[in-house]
Parts: structure tokens; sequence; C-alpha cells
């Protein structure tokens, strides 16, 4: 029971902490906050449950008012925004990454971890994140779809990073990674 | 593949880094950490000692161009190693307290390899001098080991390996063996002890300084006193006795 | 950690949480109803009078917080120029802006143990479920205080990485970032068991 409230505490406070600090360069030179990393981690480390709660706690603590968001948003008006839809989803796309994690035993956990991360936090996430803009826009949910496309190239990569991260952490912390409970990895 | 080594082999005396400081002021969120420092030197083995809060690792950071100074004029080997990263980066390499905060790569070779590529150097050159440095401290045996199954003495020693590998002239140690048990402790002193540049050591403990060359002894951002061991040491011991008798434990930060 | 809750004390600090949460969510709702650029131009000015009433420190800081919208500011007014609808962007820019300044308006002039008591009282339903309320707000207290000891962890690390790399952190950082994480969640948890624990069968009857 500790243990769980500690990760989920701590892993809300991770992500808090991915948004805090300055942007990270990938590999091709392109600026991402590495927050939305941190919510693909909540789910391909932790799993559904805690996963999606880790997010969800975060959330509330943005909601309450605390500067948690990159770049040092936060508080009532995010959730208002064209982009609510985005953040409001990530709870669920935490969810469903970590759904993905748990049930899906065979192969390599970096390509597992990876392909949940798309699934989760790029499919179900952008699906309500759409619904979400054009409803603060008033636009049609094909013409929401239009502005965001471009920012797809860049959440893959994210997936990619966060599958190869998540394969790093199970070598180093087995033990801890809770979406695999007592699991030997081939690799 | 010999040149790489030439420069920790016996040319001691024209490696020597000289530090500059000119009045100093470094400001941290408000508060004045760093109090018109003015220092020269020029040793090999060069020890900064003084209570916790007392300005030393503020110090360090600045030194090694980590952090920027706020007044004053602070040169490293002739250059502002804050302004002159590439510079800095050649001259000058720094370990932290703790490698949990430190290491970043899965794995001993991949750490080491880390700070050769950010050089300039090519993979293969990069991976060659990282295993030549394994190599040197005679742990070929790590290369592939995960750095999370070592022990805390032997993070440590990733730590330093990979610093020794980018062949600084001088090494900033800010409090290089906290916590560690004295065995290891002693272990990684034999290591420094091995290094032909000049190192600055951070610490609190006068034990690990006896056998340097000067001391600096901060107190407040401020130069208490500076000198050979024997002069400096003492009083400091005696002050740091004084105020453990005292309670300034109780007084909250301003 | 400081919250988003404004120094500048305001009338409305001293107003129920719940009442303004209720009002803020009553107006988004009717502002989203209402096509009229007219009314909906009318309440941004009403909006922007509220911000300005407590003073120019309140009203520059509040209008800062509404900057982050410019990109979808552009992209409406770029797209409705372009459809010759300009008046209809301005609708929406005007409704979007509205609602958000609201929002932060209440958030501004809301202590965080008032939202704190709020949220204990929405959640109240949810114990027959089994949440512990007790837990919730642990959970509150465990991520405000652990945060800055990861920002500061993090930094090590950036320095760590800086004083070997020209180049700004790449993702690689992250790694140890979250094994720093999993490290502390261990010993948090150690440190919860040994003060006693969360399982208890009778939360009322704990001091």
């Amino acid at each position: 029971m500790e243990k769980n409230i500690a990760y989920i505490a701590l892993f809300a406070a991770l992500i808090a902490a991915l948004g805090l600090v300055p942007k990270i360069t990938l590999a091709f030179g392109v600026p991402i906050t590495a927050q939305s990393l941190g919510i693909m981690l909540c789910g391909t480390i932790l799993g559904a449950r805690r996963g999606g709660l880790a997010v969800l706690l975060f959330l509330l603590l943005v909601a309450i008012g605390l500067p948690l968001l990159s770049g040092g948003r936060g508080g009532l008006g995010v959730f208002v925004s064209a982009s609510a839809g985005f953040l409001l989803a990530w709870p669920l796309a935490a969810f469903v990454t970590g759904l993905i994690v748990e049930k899906w035993r065979s192969g390599s956990l970096a390509l597992v971890a990876g392909i949940a991360s798309v699934i989760g936090c790029i499919i179900v996430m952008y699906m309500f994140g759409i619904i979400g803009m054009a409803i603060v826009l008033d636009k049609t949910l094909l013409q929401a779809t239009g502005f965001i496309t471009a920012f797809i190239p860049g959440d893959i990569i994210k997936a990619v990073i966060a599958g190869l991260l998540t394969a790093a952490v199970a070598k180093a912390r087995p033990a801890s990674v809770l979406s695999r409970p007592a699991q030997n990895h081939a690799g | 593949m010999m040149h790489n080594l030439k420069k920790n082999l016996g040319e001691s005396t024209d490696n020597i880094s000289s530090i500059d400081l000119q009045k100093v002021c470094l400001y941290i969120e408000g508060k004045l950490v760093l109090n018109q420092l003015s220092l020269h030197t020029q040793v090999k083995r060069l020890g900064i000692i003084g209570r916790n809060g007392s300005g030393k690792s503020t110090l360090s950071r600045a030194l090694s161009g980590l952090i920027e100074i706020s007044s004053g004029q602070l040169q490293v080997a002739g250059i502002d190693p804050y302004k002159n990263r590439r510079a800095a980066l050649q001259e000058i390499g720094i370990l932290f307290q703790n490698p949990d905060h430190q290491i970043i790569f899965p794995t001993v070779l991949e750490e080491i390899v880390f700070g050769l590529r950010q050089q300039g150097q090519n993979k293969n050159g990069a991976a060659q001098n990282a295993l030549q440095t394994l190599a040197t401290f005679g742990k070929t045996h790590w290369q592939n080991v995960h750095t999370s199954a070592l022990s805390q003495g032997q993070k440590h020693l990733v730590c330093l390996m990979a610093v020794v590998a980018m062949q600084p002239n001088l090494i900033i140690l800010d409090e290089p063996f906290a916590g560690l048990d004295i065995p290891t402790k002693h272990q990684l002193q034999r290591y420094l002890d091995k290094f032909t540049g000049s190192l600055i050591h951070i610490s609190h403990d006068p034990l690990d300084l006896q056998n340097y060359d000067q001391i600096l002894w901060l107190e407040e951002g401020q130069v208490a006193a500076f000198g050979s061991p024997e002069a400096v040491l003492p009083a400091y011991l005696d002050e740091m006795h004084k105020l453990g008798d005292s309670d300034d434990i109780s007084h909250l930060p301003r | 950690m400081i919250s988003l809750t404004s120094p500048v004390e305001t009338r409305a600090h001293s107003w129920s949480a719940g009442l303004k949460l209720g009002v803020l969510c009553l107006s988004t709702l009717v502002l989203f109803s209402i096509d009229s650029l007219i009314i909906q131009s009318a309440f941004l000015l009403i909006i922007l009078i509220l911000y300005a009433l407590p003073g120019p420190v309140f009203m520059r800081y509040g209008l800062s917080k509404l900057s982050i919208l410019w990109p979808f500011i552009l992209v409406v007014l770029v797209w409705h120029l372009w459809i010759l609808e300009l008046l209809q962007g301005c609708a929406i820019i005007i409704r979007m802006i509205s609602a958000v300044a609201l929002a932060n308006l209440v958030t501004m002039t809301t202590k965080l143990t008032d939202m704190i008591d709020v949220v204990r009282f929405l959640t109240q339903p949810l114990q027959r479920f089994g949440l512990n309320p007790r837990i919730l707000e642990l959970s509150i207290a465990l991520v405000i205080r652990m945060t800055p000891v990861l920002l500061n962890k993090g930094e090590c690390l950036g320095m760590a990485w800086r004083a070997r790399s020209t180049r700004r952190s790449g993702w690689r950082i992250i790694l140890p970032f979250t094994l720093i994480a999993l490290d502390d969640a261990d010993h948090v948890a150690e440190a919860l068991r040994a003060r006693g624990g969360l399982t208890s069968s009778h939360p009322e009857t704990r001091s």
C-alpha cells in the first residue's frame, strides 16, 4: 500500500520535474519538453492503474493551482483552453499505455513500450485532444486534426525514446517496473 | 595511441592550472554566497575546507564554469570557464558528491565514452580511448557492466574515470568521499594520487587534505584563512570544535 | 512550492472556493452556448474589469498568463481571415480568452488549502468505494514535497552533463532521472511504513 502511494506520488512529481527542467534536445536538434515523455513512462513503468492515478494526481495538483506544467503553467485556465482536451486525456493515455505493456508480454520491452506509447499517448490522446480543440475553436474534427498534424512526428520520436528508456529502466531496476511484476526480460 | 597518455605521464610543472579570482561575488536566489572572494594560486594540490553552507560547492561550480559569477573576475588556467565552455571542457573536470546524480548512462563504457564524444572524438576513437582509460585503472573487465549494478565506491570510480578520460589538466572534487567507508575511501584516494594534473579537493574533513600544498578555508563565502595545511588546518579544527559547543543549528536561514 | 494564488489580496480571496468554482462552471457553460459577438465581448469586458479592480500589479500578472494562448489566436485569426469570416473568428478568440481568464481568476483568488478542502468535499462520495481521504491528502502533500527534491537532483544531473558537454542535455538524462524517482519512491515507502503505515480499518479513530 505504502509502495503504491509512494510510486504514484513520486511519478506525479517526476512529471512535474520533467516539465520544469530546461528543454531537452532530441537527436536532430529538435527541442522538446520532456513532460509528455513522463506521461508515457507513467504507463510503461507503473502500469495501467498506478500510471493513470499518477497522472490524475498530477492534473489534480495543476488544477488546484500549482505551476507544474512545462513553462510553469497551471491553474484552472489550462483546462478550458484549446489544448485542454489533450491535458484531460493524459490519465487515460497513461492507462491505455500501461494496459498494453501489462498484457502484451512477448517481444522486447522496448518495442512493446514504444508501441504502447504510440497507441496510448498518441492515438488515444490525440483523439480526445482533437475533440477538445474542435469544441473550443469551433472547428470540425477534420480541421482540428489538420492543426495538430505537425506535432505527430515529434511525438512518435518521443514514443521510441520512451520504449528505449523503459527497457533501460527495466534492466537497472527490474523490481521497480510495476507494469511487469517479477518478470525476467530477455532484452 | 601513446600520444593520448602523454599528458598524464610526468609533464608535471607545465600543467599546474592557475586559479585567479578577483572580488568574485555570486548570488544564488538573492542570497550572497560568494562575497568579494579574491584568490591567486597555482599549486598542484589545493584543498578547500569549510562548514556546510560556507560556499565551497558553489565555488567549485563557479571554478568549473557551470554557474556564472555575479561580479568580479574569475579565471582558471587563463580562461573564463563559464564563457568559454569549449576550452573549459578541455582543461577542467569536476567530480560531484553523489555518483547517483552524476552517472547518466547504463553501462560503464558508455559513461566514459560520452565525454570523449562530446570533445569531438569519433565513435571508434572515443571507444578506444575509453578502453585505454579503463585499462590504466585496471578495470577493462568493467566495460559492459551496468552502472546500476555497481557499489557506491565503484560508482565513484566510474565517475573519476569518466573525468580522467577527458584528460583535463585540473580536476575539481566536490566532497568526493562523502558517505564512503574507510577502505573504499583509501582505495579511491590511491587512484586520485596517481593523477598528474592539478587537483582542487573540497572537503569538510581536514584529514583528507593534510598532504596538500595549500588550503583555502572558506567561511560564509569569504576567505577565512589561506596557507599551508600546518597553518590553516589546526585553526580550522579549533573553530569547528568551538562551533560544535554552540547551538547555531537553531538559526533559520534568512 | 509556490502556488499560483496571487499575493495581492482581493475580496474574492475570502469567498467560498466552492462558490467560485460553481460560478466558474456555470459561466463557462453559458459562454460556450452563446454565439453573439456582442455578448461575448461584454463578458470579456466584465472579466477584464474584474482583473483591473485589485490594481495594476494583479492585472499585469493575470494578463501575462493569457499570453500562452497566442498560437491558438494566431491560427484562428489566419484561418478566419482566409475564409473571410473574421467576425466569427473574433468571437471564438474572445470566448476562449474569457474562459481561460475567468478560470485563472479563480485560481489567482483561491488559496491552495481552500482548493484542497473542495477536493475533499467532492471526493466524499468516493469514500463509499474505499477511497481513504487521508491517503489523497497524503499523496498531494508528497508530490508537493518531492517535486523540488527531484528538481534539485535533476539539476545535478544537468550539471553533470554540462561538465562534459557544450550541448544541451539530451533525452539520455531522463534515464537516471527516472531511476532517482524510483529510488526516492522506495525510500518514501520505507519512511511511511516506519511511521505506522497507511493501512487502517478505522480511519476515523486514528489520531
